[in-house]
């Protein structure tokens, strides 16, 4: 088990081309994910960091996360609502709305919105850390920075998206009913056709969703952080790339995940 | 301590990545109670020896022998607890900048000893005084000056007890008052703790000051070792040229540049 993989140094070798690179990167991101699981169960939880995580986490990202999905929410409606109302759908409206946030709109946005706003400090953090030899410091002192720092991400991660799953969800159908109101489609008739056409396991489905881009953008963002190396300029270079890599991923899973979850539906 | 077993002892250490060799079978010795400098030019490999020396780095080939220990062929997780018999100074000190000057002494006795609140605010105390900082419990890292940090460094590798102390360029970046206050620090710490230093650095006067012993690489390799007297007589041609390079005795004799530019060659 080489956790070594996980903190390239300046000293470590270098990968060579596209493909060693991105055998690196599922390398190392294998090497973290096990190393996070085993110190979970075997070593201290570090409760102040984990705290901390989650209210930067959750708690700090509910309102932008709740602003984007009830905009989301919004124009969803106003594209549904012109098209239901105009053949004579309009009681769809909200069942409509209701089944695209919780299986699809609500899981990415929060997926989305963390990465931007916690995927990147994260992987600055990090990386700072790491250019400023405070990880090493770590080392030094006989703390596992993937205990120290890794575990409290991944599990404020776990513990937050969830929740912040259902704040996009309410967000959205609060935006989209504004919308429908607009329209002339009642409240009673909005809930009504939620009631009818979303089923509760639209709204777990999408949950479970949020369990896996967390761990996504927490793994991803903590093992390019950790990487960074070269500066300034590789604590830039870390922080685009856990962005642009947590994203690129989530979208991916995302297809897999709907595949697997709601297509046989 | 086992008698006859020295402190640190590196056997045929070799450090090589992307096929360049770094260290070219380093045999390095250091006893308890003596004071080891590690003298060499930017890029000659030396801080990558101590990070081997402290197991930060996995050597590509040879042995590293920690108080006894092999530390060589283990994983990360089983040289961690290894890691405590050492500290380390790092050389822009890498204090934890979110964290209080108290709460990164207390950094690794929080997390490895089982002590009452109390006891722990003692040991912070106690470390901050030896370095001569007292009344900074409360202030964050960035309020501190570079001296400061350096030794504040020192106090968080001395608060968990170790026998052996690595300083990695205690003195860069520092004013020659300062310098001279860390120098005296280290020096202070092995008469009174009886601690066992390795301190690598490339400020030959520092080293000179501090050390019992000196070892000059360069380019990976042990060039030259012995006490800074008899270094200093060495007429070993590239230790002359870094002694000359680095340092001047007295002031008379630092030269002004200027008057030598287009003669360095005769330099």
């Amino acid at each position: 088990m080489r956790e070594e993989l996980v903190w390239l140094d300046e000293e470590s070798p270098r990968a060579r081309n596209a493909v060693q690179a991105s055998l690196e990167f599922v390398g190392a991101l294998g090497v973290l994910l096990f190393a996070s699981i085993r110190g979970l169960f075997s070593g201290r939880l570090e409760w102040r960091e984990t705290l901390h995580q989650m209210a930067f986490i959750g708690a700090a990202s509910a309102p932008i996360v709740a602003l984007t999905s009830a905009f989301t929410g919004a124009v969803v409606t106003l594209y549904s609502a012109s098209l239901f109302v105009e053949v004579g759908g309009g009681n769809f409206v909200g069942g409509a709305l209701a089944v695209a946030m919780f299986r699809e709109l609500a899981p990415i946005l929060t997926g989305i919105m963390v990465t931007a706003r916690c995927g990147s400090a994260i992987a600055a953090q990090l990386g700072t850390m790491k250019i400023t030899e405070q990880i090493d410091a770590l080392r030094a002192l006989a703390v596992s920075p993937i205990q120290y720092l890794v575990i409290p991400r991944v599990l404020a991660s776990l513990v937050m998206f969830p929740m912040l799953g259902m704040i996009a969800n309410f967000a959205g159908i609060v935006g989209g009913w504004v919308v429908a109101d607009a329209f002339g489609i009642g409240l009673s008739s909005f809930l009504q056709s939620i009631r009818l056409l979303a089923e509760p396991f639209d709204l777990i489905g999408g949950l479970i969703k949020t369990l896996v881009f967390a761990l996504i953008v927490s793994l991803v963002s903590a093992q390019q952080g950790l990487a960074a190396r070269g500066g300034a300029v590789g604590v830039g270079r870390a922080t685009t790339r856990a962005v642009v890599l947590s994203m690129v991923l989530i979208f991916a899973a995302n297809y897999f995940l709907a595949d697997l979850l709601f297509a046989k539906r | 301590m086992k008698a006859g077993v020295p402190a640190l002892e590196t056997r045929q250490l070799v450090y090589a990545v992307d096929g360049k060799v770094i260290l070219k079978g380093i045999d390095l010795r250091v006893e308890y109670g003596e004071v080891v400098g590690i003298m060499g030019a930017s890029g000659s490999g030396k801080t990558t020896l101590l990070k081997c020396l402290c197991g930060l780095l996995k050597p590509t080939s040879g042995e590293v022998w920690v108080e006894g220990v092999n530390i060589a062929p283990l994983s990360e997780r089983e040289r961690m607890p290894l890691r405590l018999r050492l500290g380390i100074v790092f050389q822009d000190a890498a204090l934890f900048d979110y964290l209080t000057v108290y709460e990164n002494v207390a950094f690794g006795v929080e997390r490895h000893r089982k002590l009452s609140r109390e006891q722990v605010r003692q040991i912070v105390r106690e470390r901050l005084a030896w370095v001569g900082l007292e009344g900074v419990e409360h202030l964050y890292p960035s309020q501190l000056s570079g001296g400061m940090r350096k030794r504040v460094g020192l106090a968080r590798a001395l608060a968990m007890d170790p026998h052996i102390v690595l300083f990695d360029e205690p003195t860069s970046g520092l004013d020659p008052v300062n310098a001279y206050q860390v120098d005296r620090l280290i020096v202070r710490l092995n008469r009174e703790l009886n601690l066992t230093a390795v301190v690598v650095s490339h400020d030959v006067v520092s080293l000179m000051r501090t050390c019992s012993r000196i070892v000059m690489i360069e380019a990976g390799q042990i060039i030259a070792e012995g006490t800074p007297e008899t270094i200093r007589q060495l007429e070993h041609p590239q230790v002359r040229a870094f002694l000359r390079m680095a340092s001047s005795e007295t002031l008379d004799d630092v030269p002004w540049l200027g008057y030598n530019i287009g003669q360095e060659a005769q330099v």
